[in-house]
C-alpha cells in the first residue's frame, strides 16, 4: 500500500461524507467563478468595444455610479486643440430600461465621428444625418427588443425609427443602441452635454506622450479625468465595487468551504486515531503524519475545486444567456480563472487541513493504540 | 456522535468570530430626526423620472410593461404629480395629475387619449394607478411628516440593518392609513421597506426595496420596488430609469391641459 493509496482510501471510507464536503467547497469556488468571471466580463466587454471603436483615451467624469456624470460638450472643442491630439469625437451614453426590455446602453454619437466608422451595417442604413430622428441597433439590442429595420423604438417621449442593424464587433457595441448625438440630447433632454470625449492620438505616440497629454487634459477639466482607454474601467468607481462585492461574496461562501473541510479533516483524524497509532508504531515519522492529513486535505480541496469550476462554467453560461445580463455582459471564461479558482481550492484545502494535522502529530503511539 | 461534538468544538469559534463581526451595531437617531430627514430628502424640488412598471397578475393573469414618464414637484405641505404611459404604443398617452396642498382632500384629472379628460374624484383615490398595485394615494403620502414618529425596533432586510420607524397620523394628517412602518437603512438613508396598515391593523400594502442606487443629486435612493397587497393575486415591480431633478417647469405643466401632451 502506497502512501497515496492510504491518502484515497481515508477520503473514500466516508464517501457521502466526502461528497457533501465536496459540495460545500465546490459552492464556494463556484461562486468565485460565476461572481469574478462576470465582474471581468463587464471589464473586458467595455475594454474590446473600445479597442473596436479605435479609442486610444477616454475623458469622462468617472466619480458617479457605472455612468459618468455628463458635462458641456464645449470640452471636446478644448481638448482638440491640444498637442498630441489627432481626432475627438463627443458621445453621451445611457443606460435605461427600453420599451420591454431590461437596461440597455443608448449611445448618442457625435454625427460624423470617428465612433460611428467602426460599424459594420448588416441590414437596414446609417442615419440620413445628424437630425434624423433614427436608431442603429447592434445586433444583440435588435434581438432584446425583438425589433427590425423600418420597426419604432420607444426612447423617452420619443418614437425613433429604426433604420439598420449593426455588427459592432463587441458585445456591449452589439447590445447597444446608437443614434446621433444631437438627437439623443434632444430626446433626454441633455441639450449641450456630453459624458464622454473619445480621443485618437496620431500613430506611434508613446506611452510618455499620452500620459503628458493627460496631464494636460486634467489642467482644462480638473473635476474630470483623462485615461488611456484599457483603464478606463478600472478606474470606475461603481465597478470598484462590483470587482469589491464579487470577490468579498466568494471570500464568504469559501470561508464556510473551510470550515466544511476542516470539520471532515477533524473528524477524520480523531476517527483514525488507533490507525495513527499504528503507523507511528511502525516508524512513520510526525512529519510523515501530517504530510498524509495535509494531502487528504488538499486532495479535497482540489477535487472541490474541479466541481466548483464545473458549476462555476455552467452558472457563468446560464447567467450569460439570462435576459437582464445578455448583450451587456459576456461572461469572462478565461483558462487563467479557472486555474486560479483550482488553486485557491487546493490551498483552502491546505489551510483547513493545517489544524487537524497538528493535532494527529501531536498523538503518541501508545495512547494512540489505546484508544 | 462524539466525534462530530469534538470537531465542532473547533469549528464553533471560528463560525462565533464572523457572526459577531457581521452584527456590528448602528448608531441609532431619533425617531423624528430620522423622519424629518427622510422627509426633507422626499421634498425634493422639481423633477422628472422616468420608470418601468411591471403589473404581475397571478392565475393567468398576465404580464403588463408600461414605461411611464413622470413629472414631480414636491415642496414642504404640496405635492404636484403628472404620470403619463410612453409605452407600449396602444396605451401611449394614458396619464393623470394629481395635486394636493396643505391639509386639503387631494385632486386631479386623468387623460384618456384622445380627448376623454375626467376628474380624480375621491372615490377613484384608492385606486391602483394603470391598474398596478400602487395606488393614487400611496404617491401622496409623507407619512415622514406626520406628528407620531418612534422608533420601533431593528431588523435586517436584505442583508441591511435597518431602523424600524413607525408613523401615525395626527389630528391634520389626510390619509386612509392607521399607521405605516418603515425599514430605514440610516447609513444611505434610504427606506428598505414600507408597510402600510389600515385602522383595523391589517397590512394593506407592502412595498420592498429591491435596488439602490445613486441619484443624479450624488445621494442614494431606491430604485426599484416590489409591491404586494396582502390578499390580492398581483405584484407591481416598478425599476427606475432615469432621473433629473432641479427641472424648470412652468405652471402650466401641472395643469389637466398639460395631459393632452407628451414632453
Amino acid at each position: 500500500m502506497t502512501f497515496f493509496t492510504i491518502v484515497l482510501r481515508s477520503l473514500t471510507r466516508r464517501p457521502v461524507r466526502t461528497c457533501l464536503t465536496l459540495v460545500g467547497i465546490s459552492i464556494g469556488i463556484a461562486a468565485v467563478v460565476t461572481l469574478v468571471g462576470l465582474a471581468s466580463g463587464y471589464e473586458k466587454g467595455i475594454g474590446k468595444q473600445l479597442d473596436a471603436v479605435g479609442i486610444d483615451v477616454v475623458v469622462s467624469n468617472m466619480s458617479g455610479g457605472l455612468m459618468p456624470k455628463s458635462f458641456n460638450e464645449s470640452l471636446e472643442q478644448k481638448v482638440a486643440a491640444l498637442p498630441r491630439v489627432a481626432e475627438t469625437t463627443s458621445v453621451l451614453m445611457r443606460m435605461m430600461s427600453v420599451e420591454e426590455a431590461p437596461i440597455m446602453m443608448i449611445s448618442g454619437r457625435e454625427w460624423g465621428g470617428f465612433a460611428w466608422s467602426g460599424m459594420k451595417i448588416l441590414n437596414g442604413r446609417m442615419p440620413k444625418d445628424g437630425s434624423e430622428k433614427a436608431v442603429v441597433l447592434g445586433t444583440l439590442a435588435a434581438e432584446a427588443l425583438k425589433k427590425k429595420v423600418g420597426d419604432t423604438v420607444q426612447i423617452e417621449v420619443e418614437e425613433l425609427t429604426v433604420v439598420g442593424i449593426a455588427d459592432g464587433r463587441s458585445m456591449v457595441e452589439n447590445g447597444t443602441i446608437f443614434l446621433s448625438l444631437g438627437v439623443m440630447q434632444e430626446v433626454t433632454g441633455d441639450i449641450g452635454k456630453i459624458n464622454f470625449v473619445d480621443i485618437r492620438v496620431p500613430p506611434n505616440t508613446s506611452k510618455e506622450e499620452i500620459d503628458l497629454l493627460c496631464r494636460d487634459i486634467k489642467g482644462i477639466f480638473p473635476e474630470g479625468r483623462a485615461m488611456v482607454a484599457s483603464e478606463v474601467v478600472g478606474s470606475s468607481q461603481g465597478f470598484r465595487v462590483v470587482r469589491a462585492m464579487s470577490w468579498s461574496t466568494s471570500l464568504l461562501a469559501i470561508i464556510v468551504g473551510v470550515l466544511g473541510v476542516m470539520n471532515t479533516m477533524l473528524m477524520t483524524v480523531f476517527e483514525r486515531t488507533h490507525e495513527i497509532g499504528i503507523l507511528l508504531a511502525l516508524g512513520w515519522r510526525r512529519r510523515r503524519i501530517v504530510s498524509m492529513v495535509l494531502c487528504e486535505s488538499a486532495l479535497l480541496g482540489m477535487l472541490g475545486g474541479l466541481v466548483g469550476v464545473g458549476l462555476g462554467v455552467l452558472g457563468l453560461i446560464s447567467l450569460g444567456s439570462s435576459p437582464g445580463i445578455r448583450g451587456f455582459i459576456e461572461p469572462d471564461l478565461n483558462p487563467r480563472l479557472l486555474l486560479i479558482s483550482i488553486a485557491i481550492a487546493v490551498v483552502v484545502g491546505v489551510i483547513s487541513g493545517l489544524y487537524p494535522a497538528w493535532r494527529s502529530s501531536r498523538l503518541t503511539p501508545s495512547l494512540a493504540l489505546q484508544s | 456522535m462524539n466525534l462530530m461534538l469534538r470537531s465542532l468544538r473547533h469549528a464553533v469559534p471560528c463560525v462565533a468570530l464572523l457572526v459577531s463581526v457581521a452584527s456590528a451595531e448602528v448608531a441609532a437617531p431619533s425617531a423624528r430626526d430620522l423622519a424629518a430627514q427622510l422627509s426633507n430628502i422626499i421634498q425634493d424640488g422639481s423633477s422628472v423620472l422616468r420608470l418601468k412598471m411591471d403589473i404581475n397578475k397571478a392565475g393567468g393573469g398576465g404580464k403588463t410593461v408600461l414605461q411611464i414618464q413622470v413629472k414631480s414637484l414636491r415642496g414642504k405641505g404640496s405635492t404636484d404629480l403628472i404620470y403619463q404611459i410612453l409605452w407600449p404604443k396602444d396605451r401611449k398617452g394614458e396619464s393623470f395629475l394629481i395635486h394636493k396642498a396643505g391639509g386639503r382632500a387631494p385632486g386631479g384629472s386623468l387623460f384618456t387619449p384622445p380627448d376623454s379628460l375626467v376628474p380624480l374624484t375621491a372615490a377613484k383615490i384608492k385606486d391602483g394607478i394603470f391598474g398596478s398595485d400602487l395606488a393614487y394615494d400611496d404617491l401622496l403620502d409623507n407619512f415622514f411628516a406626520w406628528d407620531n414618529q418612534a422608533i420601533v425596533g431593528t431588523e435586517v432586510v436584505g442583508r441591511v440593518p435597518c431602523q424600524i420607524l413607525e408613523s401615525k397620523p395626527g389630528k391634520g394628517d389626510d390619509t386612509g392609513y392607521s399607521h405605516v412602518r418603515s425599514w430605514i437603512d440610516t447609513k444611505l438613508m434610504v427606506t428598505m421597506r414600507v408597510e402600510k396598515y389600515r385602522g383595523s391593523g391589517k397590512l394593506a400594502k407592502r412595498i420592498d426595496t429591491t435596488r439602490v442606487s445613486k441619484g443624479d443629486s450624488g445621494n442614494w435612493v431606491g430604485s426599484s420596488f416590489s409591491l404586494q397587497r396582502p390578499g390580492q393575486d398581483s405584484v407591481t415591480e416598478i425599476e427606475g430609469s432615469n432621473s433629473k431633478h432641479d427641472v424648470t417647469f412652468t405652471a402650466a405643466d401641472f395643469t389637466p391641459e398639460a395631459l393632452r401632451s407628451l414632453k
